[in-house]
């Protein structure tokens, strides 16, 4: 599913991360382990082929998406990758609905508003479906979050610090649902983060490693 | 999901700031707007009042005031000339048409022309209702003088002194309606025409001349109407025959070409005349009137500009305020031109909105223009129709967003992900 080799990746000509080596079957869960500012999440936008890659392979599904055009990689990663911030990154005066449907639309592929509803009913948001971004609560904006994440069925889901600031039970739940989120996709997961309460839920771990230039 | 539901989630985060912009657009294409059809209605008014008048002759003074007073009914007039002077121009073989107008009075601000019934033909005007009067202190009124009066055929009034309301009323010589004009669209239909007669038949009895021959009957009786000439405040003194006659201007129609070049030489020559050419000073006007119009649509085009940079810096403020949200369209899959689209489509949405609206607001300020200027005595601003020119404004209420958009758009376009959503 996911296979990363010799990794190094960062912005510009600058050398920010290296990453010797990551596998993920699909449904399966990797941890992605580093403190704050080790390039974690520069990790995971080199997986989604976002931030440069200057050295090693990534592919997904035997794909590599850095030698893909732009175009085509653009495509690629909104339907092939599904992405969860810790800042979740709603747009506000859109409802939870829509901010579902906006990974189809992004990506230009059919927009199902139905499958997008069983979705949010099916992570217990059925009554949010109408409701504004900005008036939903953390926790229920974290669901919309994951549902906008599942909508393309993607083969990879990259979550960047989804705990972070979280108390145990909240983050218990959204441990839940992400390992929900992969077994109903199919999705291999990928989860960057230093939360350790993590580890208990997740045992296969990986580190990155800061590079100093 | 669209891009027009997305913008608009975008702006309704901040209606306030947009509207604030989109109402600065909104003025200065009012102000444009207003101004172009106020414009456009004065010149259609005057070319249409203008006819096919070739010269007035009239009494030595301003002839941009001439034409005014005698052509347009908005001036007072220069004063007057003899009724002998006017009819030796009337006989002039190079003359086709010449109508005596002789001005004084009005009646509820509506000017009370003595003249032949020729006058209506000037502007192709034809009975409604009744009949032409066939002596004097008949009256036959422009549809707008009717039915502001609210008068009817066999109706009576009196005229007061002036070309405007407040003057002296003529108690003792009211005019008895004869007919009422069909509306023409022109100066006529704010006329109340009546035999030149009745005029001098007027202001004879308001005088109590009666044969006295004192020199100075005409100058005292309407001392307090300063500035308005009068149909024989500048005449001959009475003598014991009868006063002498007078009108305040002839409008002529030339025959020939010749005409133009023989005639105002020899108005020239006579020693109380003057010679205008309406054409020419309704040139002047324009260009008089086109300078003030021009200061007003610069501040028009200012109001527009500095829309338009308003709208660069809120485009490109929201923009860096939404950099995170743009960064996440990206991760999910969006092309760098669809950032570049959501902008310019919230520009030209803006854009259209305010264009629209500046257009409702400049319709309306020009028809209150005309609505004012009718109610205070001024021209009747003959208002175009909407067509190409609205077509026109708004393309450039659009054109002035596209450019505001341009900077901000290209600056969503190179929104690069990695950098913004980079995290621990």
């Amino acid at each position: 599913m996911l296979e990363v080799k010799d990794l190094v990746a960062g912005y510009g000509q600058k050398r920010v991360v290296r990453l010797p080596s990551l596998s993920v079957e699909r449904g399966a869960c990797r941890l992605l382990l580093g403190p704050s500012g080790s390039g974690k999440s520069t990790v995971l936008l080199a997986l989604a082929g976002l931030a440069t890659s200057m050295a090693g392979t990534v592919t997904i599904n035997g794909v590599d998406l850095s030698r893909l055009k732009p175009a085509d990689r653009d495509r690629s990663r909104g339907r092939m990758i599904g992405f969860i911030f810790q800042d979740l990154h709603l747009i506000p005066g859109l409802s939870a609905l829509d901010n579902v449907v906006l990974s189809p639309f992004a990506a230009g592929v059919m927009q199902d508003r139905g499958r997008a509803q069983s979705l949010l009913e099916a992570l217990g948001l059925g009554e949010k479906v109408r409701q504004r971004a900005e008036r939903l609560s953390r926790g229920e904006a974290q669901r919309v979050a994951i549902a906008r994440a599942m909508l393309l069925k993607p083969s990879l889901i990259l979550a960047d610090e989804p705990t972070a600031s979280l108390d145990d039970t909240a983050c218990g739940v959204v441990a839940d649902l992400l390992e929900r989120a992969a077994s109903e996709t199919g999705a291999a997961l990928v989860i960057a983060t230093h939360d350790s309460r993590l580890k208990a839920r997740f045992p296969l771990t990986t580190n990155v490693e800061r590079l100093h230039e | 999901m669209n891009r027009f539901k997305l913008v608009w989630a975008f702006i309704s985060r901040k209606p306030l700031t947009w509207a604030f912009h989109a109402l600065a657009l909104a003025l200065g294409v009012a102000v444009v707007t207003a101004l172009m059809l106020v414009q456009e209605g004065l010149q259609s008014r005057f070319k249409r009042d203008l006819a096919d008048i070739d010269l007035v002759i009239g009494a030595k003074g301003s002839p941009l005031q001439l034409v005014l007073s005698s052509v347009f009914a908005l001036d007072v007039p220069t004063g007057n000339i003899s009724l002998s002077e006017a009819e030796r121009f009337s006989k002039h073989p190079l003359v086709k048409r010449a109508v005596p107008v002789s001005l004084g009075d009005n009646a509820m601000g509506f000017r009370i022309v003595g003249t032949s019934r020729i006058y209506a033909d000037i502007y192709g005007g034809t009975l409604a209702v009744g009949a032409w009067w066939t002596g004097p202190m008949g009256a036959v009124l422009g549809s707008d003088a009717a039915r502001s009066m609210k008068i009817r055929v066999g109706d009576s009034f009196a005229g007061e002194h002036g070309l405007s309301m407040g003057g002296e009323v003529h108690k003792d010589a009211a005019y008895l309606v004869t007919g009422i004009l069909k509306p023409t669209g022109t100066v006529l239909d704010r006329m109340i025409l009546t035999d030149t007669e009745s005029v001098w038949k007027v202001h004879e009895e308001a005088h109590g001349v009666e044969g006295e021959g004192k020199a100075d009957a005409e100058s005292h009786a309407h001392a307090e109407h300063e500035g308005e000439a009068h149909a024989h405040e500048t005449g001959e003194p009475h003598d014991a025959a009868g006063p002498a006659r007078e009108v305040t201007a002839l409008l002529v129609t030339y025959k020939s070409v010749l005409g133009a070049v023989m005639i105002p030489r020899e108005v020239k020559a006579r020693p109380d005349l003057q010679p205008a050419v309406p054409a020419i000073e309704v040139a002047r006007l324009n260009r008089l009137l086109g300078n003030g119009g021009e200061v007003l649509q610069g501040f028009g085009v200012g109001l527009l500009v500095l829309a338009g940079l308003g709208f660069v810096l809120t485009l490109a403020t929201a923009v860096g305020q939404r950099a995170s949200q743009l960064a996440l369209l990206r991760v999910l899959g969006a092309r760098p031109l669809m950032l570049f689209s959501l902008v310019t489509i919230e520009a030209l949405l803006l854009g259209l909105l305010a264009g629209v609206a500046g257009l409702g607001l400049g319709w309306t300020a020009a028809t209150f223009a005309a609505q004012t200027s009718v109610n205070t005595g001024g021209p009747v601003l003959a208002l175009p129709p909407a067509g190409l020119r609205e077509v026109w404004i708004l393309g450039g209420a659009l054109a002035i967003s596209l450019v505001a958009a341009i900077g901000p758009a290209i600056a969503a376009y190179r929104t690069d992900p990695a950098r913004v959503l980079k995290g621990g």
